[in-house]
């Protein structure tokens, strides 16, 4: 089972909900990636960074985790659970 | 950091002196006028416990090294000037109106700043005093009123020239402990649900005044503070029996009130000012500054949700895909994302004082604000255009309950006939709510005045346009000696 953890980037003017996104790559990997809210000096598998829009940067540098997955689009969400099934 | 329950309960604890409508408040916290107000204040806490938002609402105290909520922060780089928009923008697309908490975070940093800057210059210890007094806001999560504006009498003379002392405020007493003022701030956003006020001085000052050039913060409810509550267009639709549709927006507003001190102590470990006439502009130069450009983020995001509304209103009435419907919807997007780039832009360039905050490009935030006078005014009067005059005539909320009225208004007032009738009052309410009902007063007149009117801007445009510069300029291409 993977550890992952979850950054929210964006919230002013986002081009899709963020929050539904998340829900949708937590249901569809609940056979093989445990998600939680970052807590300092944890070590993550996987950090999901859930971008508003095309403009956000930040990569979160003060989380440990293996592997970063960007999803920035509603359009991409298959694609961040299939990334992330493939870490498993 | 206070959640938004431990906010709420937090100003139940204050015993503020407020009247309103000729008397005296005892609850504010619940009253149905004043609460929108407190429900948009304290928005600010609630995204800030959202993993959601937390990227925006918070940030990490330069003092503690603690997360903290960022409305009191001191922005360490372009990046949190840059955040600080986005912030506001968000709750201005939350709540539709005023949240009010961004006064207190402009004249935080601005008094930051200042305060190191008059030390250094006058061996005063204003900057330690300062830096105690955000250490427990920071710790505490504390609401602060920034409070510049007095209310000036004869604007052609000179605070310690007016007929009458008292308009401007100012030291009357001077004691081993502290100082005694007397005066008025006009116009005070989000005062009421504020746990400490800022006080600050209003305009540059010279020789003679004194006794005028003073900072300080003290709790809200210190004795010898009246408050009275400014009425808004339409504010007693809020306590009619039927008071959902008709108020536009049920849950959240803002407000403003005329606070008077009356012979109020200030202790002297408050005073972050105490007679430096010549810092007295620093002061006002810097908070004007952060505020205007706060407007390229509050106002673009109550602006997204009043192109939202039109949008909707379009879709309602059938008529969203006539061409000059499609561009009127375009135009208030430009205007709306214009202010936003200017808050960005101001932003991106700010520069690092010697106390280690960031203060934004001076140009280009008045430059932002400027547009503010304007812009919003010119998306309202297209949002009515597109509303039609539905906006104003449909019947009340009361007359829609009434049995034997209300298959008529679900007959008459139908537009697309899948929408329900109600939806189509509650979106036309929204667009008479934030063009001319309460919420009219943060979007409109607040957007002319706030941070300064008009003329305001233009100063301190000319004295940062660097014409000199522009006139070389063109003698080199002209080819003028």
């Amino acid at each position: 089972m993977l550890r992952c953890t979850v950054k929210f980037c964006g919230g002013c003017n986002p081009r899709f909900d963020r929050g539904e996104a998340y829900r949708t790559v937590c249901t569809s990997l609940s056979d093989a990636a445990s998600f939680s809210y970052p807590e300092d000096g944890a070590q993550y598998d996987v950090l999901l960074i859930i971008r508003g829009c095309t403009g956000c940067s930040y990569l979160y540098e003060d989380i440990n985790a293996a592997h970063r997955v960007i999803l920035d689009a509603k359009d991409g969400i298959e694609q961040a659970i299939e990334t992330i099934r493939q870490l498993a | 950091m206070m959640t938004k329950d431990q906010y709420i309960e937090s100003l139940r604890k204050l015993k503020l002196n407020l009247y309103m409508f000729g008397e005296k408040v005892e609850n504010p916290v619940d009253d149905p006028v004043i609460r929108p107000s407190l429900n948009s204040f304290a928005a600010t806490y609630e995204l800030a416990e959202d993993p959601q938002y937390e990227d925006l609402m918070t940030a990490t105290s330069h003092i503690t090294g603690k997360k903290i909520n960022r409305f009191t922060h001191m922005h360490q780089s372009t990046d949190d000037l840059i955040r600080k928009v986005k912030m506001q923008r968000l709750l201005g697309q939350k709540t539709a109106a005023c949240f009010q908490r961004c006064v207190g975070m402009d004249a935080m940093n601005a008094v930051f700043s200042s305060t190191y800057e008059i030390d250094e210059a006058c061996g005063t210890k204003y900057h330690e005093n300062f830096v105690k007094f955000l250490t427990r806001v920071q710790e505490e999560d504390l609401a602060v009123d920034g409070a510049m504006t007095d209310v000036k009498g004869d604007r052609s003379l000179a605070p310690s020239k007016q007929a009458d002392p008292d308009l401007f405020l100012h030291v009357v007493e001077r004691t081993a402990d502290g100082v005694y003022v007397t005066g008025a701030k006009a116009h005070q956003t989000g005062f009421v649900n504020s746990h400490e006020v800022l006080v600050m001085p209003t305009i540059s000052m010279r020789e003679g005044d004194e006794d005028y050039a003073i900072s300080f913060a003290i709790p809200t409810d210190s004795e010898g503070i009246t408050l009275i509550y400014g009425r808004q267009s339409c504010d007693t639709r809020k306590t009619e029996q039927y008071n959902d549709i008709d108020v536009g927006n049920k849950v959240y507003g803002g407000h403003e009130v005329l606070v008077i001190f009356d012979h109020v102590f200030v202790p002297n470990d408050r005073i972050f000012l105490n007679g430096e006439v010549k810092f007295a502009g620093m002061i006002v130069e810097r908070f004007a500054g952060y505020h205007r450009q706060s407007y390229g983020g509050c106002k673009v995001g109550v602006g997204d949700v009043l192109i939202g509304a039109t949008a909707l209103a379009g879709d309602m009435a059938g008529s969203s895909k006539a061409s000059h419907v499609k561009d009127k919807l375009i135009e208030m997007t430009h205007l709306n994302e214009t202010l936003y780039c200017c808050g960005i832009a101001c932003s991106s360039q700010g520069t690092k004082t010697k106390a280690g905050n960031y203060l934004i490009d001076l140009l280009l935030a008045n430059v932002c604000k400027q547009n503010v006078t304007r812009f919003p005014y010119e998306i309202a009067r297209l949002a009515q255009d597109l509303a039609g005059g539905l906006m104003v005539t449909q019947p009340s909320e009361a007359d829609y309950r009434n049995p034997a009225l209300k298959p008529y208004i679900e007959k008459y007032l139908k537009g697309v006939a899948s929408v329900p009738t109600e939806d189509r009052m509650r979106v036309l309410r929204l667009i008479e709510n934030m063009t001319m009902g309460t919420a009219a007063v943060g979007y409109l007149p607040e957007s002319m005045h706030g941070a300064g009117s008009p003329q305001a801007q233009r100063i301190m445009i000319a004295r940062q346009s660097n014409l000199e510069m522009k006139k070389e300029l063109a003698k080199k291409i002209a080819r003028i000696q």
